[in-house]
């Protein structure tokens, strides 16, 4: 079984944010306000912290990309009351809609921020795409066109696209790939299977010294940063 | 008893309550389930399309393909089959949604019912019918050629694609007004000169980033706002860790921009100092001789003049001084530049908009020819354009002829501006002081001059005294509010048309622009617009409009089908020209001398023939000068260096939120306009950081935020462009400033390019 | 000696404009949870940086008093003391009425309130390694058990009445150890996470629950002009003062951990940040320092006021104790990495005071207070006075 994981080299990334935009147009993300901001409730599958040490002129900053890091060992799996969270068998994280009461707890348990609450019902946009789920009997926690109020939403690792994928027999990691991997123009983020040791994600991490947010959590994320 | 009786009744209350919120839940989920399902059920009632075409919201242009899903466009990619990012697209091509749905956009022609004009002032608008604006305009043009004077119109053009741009200055040149003014003038013409005044080419560098092995960047925001960005985002990853040697990046800036944040060493320099910094590093490279002697042998001229200059003038020990960068660090980078072979060095906006600043590039580009970097694999590249199919002869009449003779209102060609090819910014004081002669109509093809202006006052008072402003644009922007008449043109994604990048590839590359949904309310291409208008002025101009191709569609497919098959180049949506062919020395260098100059040959013929004798102490050699700032250092502490993030549109309208959201990265904050200082200098003013403050210049001021920043040189301070929109749109109304409004009028006069950053200011608490 | 209970006649001005009040503010209970579901819950005060609010410190510190009272009733009934007897079937019945109002805050505090019944489907579409999950067991077992406890009581089965009152007493206990386990176990958040949160709930639900049957038996009893026999209050104010000193105890070792290195950017935080007064001034001043004062120095510890004070003081206190918890634990902005995050995800949250949270949170507080008097005029709670008949007449403001 594949254990989807993905790397994302700082060295090559160019802080452009393509992977934010691209991700909130491939999964009609609604977009914030200034007020949203400033109370922070905006929602945000993905996002970029950005990171200052140093003073003048010995100064660095780094701009970290920060989608759902998918743990292994995901607290908010065990702190969800109604299974509205749970690990898929190929390692991503999937939020059912469908289930999910808003209690909040997997916020709190978080530790990366990766998760929102909808405050708010969705505005419907011109350019929400309107796809149909891949088996329309399926109880699947399709997130399209938009999700409710009151509901927990976070980044999917663009699931539906990788079961698309397969099921038409394409490479995940090469043919397919989630948006924000897609869209990254300097192809600094890869996606794959980590348990594959010839796959591209791999070959990286045997190559290049790398590290994740707050390992000593012992979350195991696997999204995983190349540093430069 | 009693009590029994209750808690039984509270019982059943209880489990009665209970069962009816479970139905009313089961029940609710169900009907959210119906109303979700207004999905379609099956593949077949998704009528899916791809769609090729390429984005408008830089002047990148790049290729993109959209997904149209029932007649909505839902999703933006690269394409592929584009080579010059291979594909690969910036984040503001996926805005190109927001741009295409932007719920504000103007839906119909509409005049203006309120003669007063002026900022804050409501024109109230009336809708009005395309035939009824058509008549209003056509017969304000055709009363301007009637009496012989069709030079007063003045036609202004903001971010249109190539092939509209092609159609406006035929247009212009058509009706008999040479005044087509585009917003070059505030973009980076000192860039056009340098290169010019060096080997001929009076247009953006390109470099050959695929084998290029050392970027020395002056000011250059190569990440953010360099052209063409897409290039640039996906050359910088390449050359980083997808080949065998890895590219290092200096970035000299005053302000620790994202490029520098991620390139190798960030060298705060004093602003505008570059020039010298550039001859100091020229001076080190000649004096160790590190140069690429074989090039400078073959194929310059003037070497020895230059040398003499540099080892004169430029020591590094001097320099130092200037810049306030140490002699080791100047010296270091040097040798750095000059042994890392290929190397390049690229003069920015920061570097370059400056008074004096088309010799900073020439300069900088100097040290391109120094260490052998030019036309070569890694190095400087020229560009290769593609053939359009040419129209046939403008057919002009004696009305234009005699219009084209009249002297530019931009004054360019004239004693002020006499080498300068656009002087955007002059124009405001042409038409405030009628010279050298009245304007009578202007027309603005998607420009938004009066945010993107320094000194935006003076814009407003000249369109507020213009007598007839036809505006067209999808949406009402600043420059807007002073029209009388708006026509609503489509945005990039409802019209045909053909683009292609800035300089940067070296191989020409077209992309095709066709709509991908049907126009919004009654927009209509500005192609199209043109192609109306020119039927009916009749004349010379209805003459000059035939024959290619009636239409957008059919101007699209007259130009390109030499190139390109129309059906392929509807479903490719790109021609790609053939690969670059490198060391062209016998043919690339249009100078007197046939080689590269050091010792602008190209500028002394000029002189020669424009002033006729005059002004023969003008520099023909790159050199600095000390800037002369707006405002003295006394009474205004720090030198304000704008900048534009990676987020602004420019389109002329900032109403997106997927762009607003994340507009500052370096700050981790939307939404709003910071003004970023040193942590140190904010301290010893007194003032807290996120606190309120002025920002005062010797003309006007603004208050935004403060932000401590370690990345900002002590004297300086930065305010990002592209907020402080005022004119309509929930996105970016009264959100944030406009750092252009506080900035003084200034030139470099040898191109005409508006200074930006030799304004000086001071800050305090609200 | 035989106690007798009692109704109040429920026919004085003072108790129907008491009903009266409380009854339009159950109205405001439906009319704010209306808009809150409607409008969403941006009209509250949360955020995705803080994401439980009011209502959330309202659940935690009801379910507290609820196991206060059960464990204060358990003086009378298990352990048998006949001083206690008098408050007994009050705090029984406030328990189960706590309890209740604690669940209406949690379920009322969901994104999806009316999916609630999916809390309850144990081991099947319950994750049960959720502490929520876990928990809900517990709650519903406590409210059943409650139920039958005051059954028996009423039925005057004391043996058995003990031995459900044992139960119900380690079940209580378990039910905030619980409630204190959502918090302690959650590794990230480091003014959670400890393994004395559970001990610390309990500890602050002792004191804030015998408190809150002090003042409750005062009020009530004076209203309904009932004798309350001195013993009895101070008996409790005694036991009041050796739980706040054990409580202390464990909010300075709690706090101690965790101001030693590492991680403990947190608690500096809540010492010194926005939210600084919540904890020094409520949950030490007011909930520590202030009440053992009170009831140490000779001059206030003897009076019934004093004891009042002391007690009112603690029941403040406690609540801003789980209010400090609440919101500064998750206003500390996540150290994603060890340097200074720039903007919006380096900044503390604010967490706002709004109108439809506050209403809501003070129109379930009504409901509940409503539903206690409404009890006390239908069943049997109050004890008569001892040696006087059923019905009193004068001087009394309540009947």
């Amino acid at each position: 079984m594949s254990r989807w994981g993905m790397v994302i080299d700082l060295d090559k990334c160019v802080g452009c944010q393509a992977c934010i935009v691209a991700c909130k147009m491939e999964n009609n993300v609604p977009h914030g306000s200034p007020e949203e901001q400033k109370l922070k409730r905006e929602v945000n599958w993905h996002k970029m912290i950005t990171v200052t040490k140093g003073k003048y002129p010995y100064v660095r900053t780094e701009l970290i990309p920060m989608p759902c890091m998918h743990c292994d060992h995901p607290p908010c799996v065990t702190v969800c009351p109604a299974k509205a969270t749970f690990r898929r068998r190929d390692g991503i994280i999937v939020q059912y809609y469908r289930r999910c009461i808003g209690c909040k707890y997997c916020i709190v348990a978080c530790p990366y921020g990766a998760r929102s609450f909808n405050f708010t019902s969705q505005e419907e946009k011109p350019y929400h795409r309107k796809d149909e789920p891949l088996d329309n009997n399926s109880w699947e926690p399709w997130p399209f066109p938009t999700r409710t109020q009151g509901v927990v939403e976070k980044c999917t690792f663009c699931f539906h696209r990788i079961d698309k994928g397969l099921k038409k027999g394409k490479k995940i990691g090469t043919e397919v790939v989630p948006a924000c991997v897609e869209a990254c123009p300097s192809h600094a983020r890869f996606f794959g299977d980590l348990d594959d040791p010839k796959s591209e994600v791999s070959k990286l991490l045997a190559s290049r010294n790398s590290f994740r947010l707050r390992e000593e959590l012992g979350t195991k994320p696997k999204v995983i940063y190349l540093t430069r | 008893m009693k009590r029994s009786k209750l808690t039984r009744r509270e019982f059943l209350k209880f489990s009665g309550i209970a069962g009816a919120l479970i139905g009313t839940s089961q029940l609710k989920e169900t009907l959210t389930e119906a109303m979700g399902s207004t999905l379609p059920q099956n593949k077949k009632d998704l009528d899916e399309k791809w769609i090729s075409t390429s984005c408008l919201n830089c002047t990148s242009r790049c290729a993109i393909r959209v997904r149209v899903l029932n007649g909505k466009a839902v999703s933006i990619t690269g394409n592929i089959n584009s080579k010059v990012s291979e594909g690969k697209v910036c984040p503001r091509s996926y805005i190109g949604l927001q741009v295409l749905y932007d719920p504000d956009r103007v839906k119909t022609p509409l005049k203006r019912t309120n003669k007063e004009k002026g900022r804050g002032i409501d024109p109230k608008w009336a809708p009005i019918s395309w035939d009824q604006a058509l008549d209003e305009i056509i017969r304000r043009l055709s009363q301007l050629r009637d009496i012989g004077e069709p030079h007063k119109l003045l036609i202004f053009y903001g971010l249109n694609s190539i092939s509209t741009e092609d159609l406006i200055i035929r247009f212009g040149e058509a009706f008999g007004t040479l005044n087509i003014i585009s917003q070059d003038g505030f973009d980076i013409e000192t860039e056009k000169a340098g290169h010019w005044m060096a080997d001929g080419h009076y247009t953006h560098t390109a470099f050959d980033l695929d084998h290029t092995h050392y970027i020395l960047s002056f000011g250059g925001d190569l990440l953010e706002s360099s052209k063409p960005l897409s290039r640039f985002l996906r050359k910088w990853g390449k050359f980083r860790r997808e080949r065998a040697i890895r590219t290092k990046v200096i970035v000299i800036n005053p302000r620790y921009s994202l490029t520098a944040a991620k390139a190798d060493e960030w060298i705060p320099i004093n602003p505008g100092t570059d020039g010298a910094l550039a001859m100091a590093i020229a001076h080190v490279i000649i004096s160790e001789e590190l140069y690429d002697k074989v090039f400078i042998k073959n194929f310059t001229e003037g070497f020895d003049t230059y040398k003499k200059l540099v080892l004169d003038q430029y020591h590094p020990k001097n320099v130092a001084n200037i810049t306030g960068i140490d002699q080791e660090t100047i010296i270091r980078i040097a040798r750095e530049f000059a042994i890392t072979k290929p190397a390049i060095a690229i003069g920015g906006k920061t570097s370059i908009d400056w008074p004096n600043g088309s010799y900073t590039s020439y300069a900088i580009f100097c040290l391109n020819a120094l260490v052998g970097s030019i036309d070569i694999p890694g190095g400087v590249i020229y560009q290769e354009y593609p053939d359009y199919k040419p129209m046939p002869k403008l057919i002009e009449d004696e009305i234009s002829r005699k219009g084209k003779l009249k002297p530019f209102i931009d004054l360019r060609s004239t004693d002020k501006f006499p080498f300068a090819k656009i002087v955007t910014n002059q124009v405001p004081e042409s038409i405030l002081n009628d010279s050298p002669y009245p304007v009578d109509i202007a027309i603005g093809f998607n420009s938004n001059f009066n945010m993107i202006a320094p000194n935006p006052e003076r814009w407003d008072k000249a369109l507020k005294k213009l007598p007839y402003y036809i505006h067209i644009s999808p949406f009402i922007s600043e420059m807007a509010l002073y029209a009388d008449i708006i026509l609503p043109s489509t945005t990039f994604l409802e019209e045909w048309g053909y683009d292609h990048s800035p300089p940067g590839s070296g191989f020409a590359e077209i992309r095709i622009k066709q709509p991908v949904v049907s126009p919004f309310g009654e927009s209509r291409s500005t192609a199209d617009i043109i192609f109306e208008i020119a039927k009916r002025l009749k004349g010379g101009v209805m003459k000059s409009f035939i024959n290619i191709g009636d239409n957008s569609k059919g101007f699209v497919k007259y130009r390109t089908e030499t190139l390109i098959n129309w059906k392929d180049f509807l479903e490719k949506g790109v021609w790609i020209g053939k690969s670059y062919e490198y060391k062209k020395y016998d043919r690339i260098f249009h100078t007197p001398s046939r080689k590269f100059e050091f010792s602008s040959g190209n500028l002394k013929h000029l002189i020669a023939k424009m002033s006729k004798g005059k002004a023969d102490n003008i520099n023909l050699l790159p050199h600095y000068q000390e800037v002369k700032f707006l405002g003295t250092k006394e009474k205004y502490p720090f030198i304000l260096l704008p900048y534009q993030p990676l987020m602004v549109i420019e389109n002329g309208s900032q109403n997106y939120p997927w762009a607003q959201e994340v507009f500052l990265p370096m700050c981790g904050i939307g939404w709003e306009t910071l003004v970023e200082i040193n942590s140190e200098v904010g301290k010893d003013l007194n003032i807290k950081d996120g606190q309120m403050v002025w920002i005062e210049s010797p003309f006007q001021k603004i208050k935004a935020k403060v932000k401590f920043s370690e990345g900002i040189h002590p004297c300086a301070v930065a305010i990002p462009w592209g907020q402080g929109h005022y004119s309509y749109g929930k996105w970016q109304k009264g959100i944030g400033v406009n750092p252009n409004e506080i900035i003084g009028v200034d030139y470099d006069h040898i191109s005409g390019q508006a200074a930006f950053f030799n304004t000086r200011v001071k800050i305090y608490k609200i | 000696m035989e106690l007798k209970y009692s109704t109040i006649e429920g026919k004085s001005k003072g108790y129907k404009t008491l009903v009266v009040i409380l009854g339009i503010m159950v109205a405001m209970f439906i009319f704010s949870f209306l808009i809150s579901y409607l409008k969403g819950q941006k009209v509250w005060g949360i955020s995705n940086m803080i994401p439980w609010g009011q209502l959330i410190t309202f659940y935690i510190y009801f379910i507290g008093l609820s196991a206060g009272a059960i464990i204060i009733s358990s003086l009378s009934y298990v352990f048998k003391k006949e001083t206690f007897e008098p408050i007994g079937r009050m705090a029984v019945f406030m328990g189960i009425l706590l309890m209740v109002g604690a669940m209406f805050f949690v379920l009322v505090d969901l994104g999806r309130p009316e999916k609630a019944w999916r809390l309850f489907m144990y081991f099947y579409f319950n994750n049960m390694s959720s502490m929520f999950a876990i928990n809900s067991i517990f709650y519903t077992g406590y409210i059943i058990l409650m139920l039958i406890y005051l059954w028996l009581i009423f039925e005057g089965n004391k043996k058995l009445a003990a031995i459900v009152g044992t139960i119900d007493v380690l079940w209580a206990i378990a039910v905030h150890m619980g409630t204190g386990a959502i918090f302690g176990l959650i590794g990230n958040r480091e003014i959670f996470f400890s393994p004395i949160k559970p001990f610390e709930f309990l500890l602050a639900a002792l004191t804030s629950g015998t408190s809150l049957i002090i003042i409750t038996a005062a009020a009530t009893f004076k209203f309904t002009s009932r004798m309350i026999e001195e013993e009895l209050i101070f008996s409790l104010s005694k036991i009041l003062k050796i739980i706040i000193l054990i409580l202390l105890i464990m909010v300075f070792v709690d706090k101690l951990t965790h101001i030693y290195f590492p991680n403990r950017d947190a608690t500096l935080y809540l010492f010194t940040g926005d939210y600084w007064w919540l904890f020094w001034v409520f949950q030490i001043g007011l909930g520590i320092v202030l009440p053992l004062i009170l009831l140490s120095y000779s001059k206030t510890k003897r009076t019934k006021k004093g004891v009042i004070i002391s007690a009112l003081s603690v029941v403040i206190g406690v609540f801003g104790e789980r209010a400090a918890l609440v919101i500064p634990g998750t206003a500390h902005p996540q150290p994603f990495v060890s340097a200074k995050i720039e903007g919006i995800w380096g900044e503390p949250g604010i967490f706002k005071i709004t109108l439809w949270e506050t209403l809501l949170s003070l129109s379930i507080v009504s409901f509940i207070i409503l539903l206690f008097v409404l009890g006390l005029r239908f069943l049997e709670i109050l004890p008569n006075q001892t040696n006087e008949p059923v019905s009193a007449k004068t001087n009394s403001i309540i009947k």
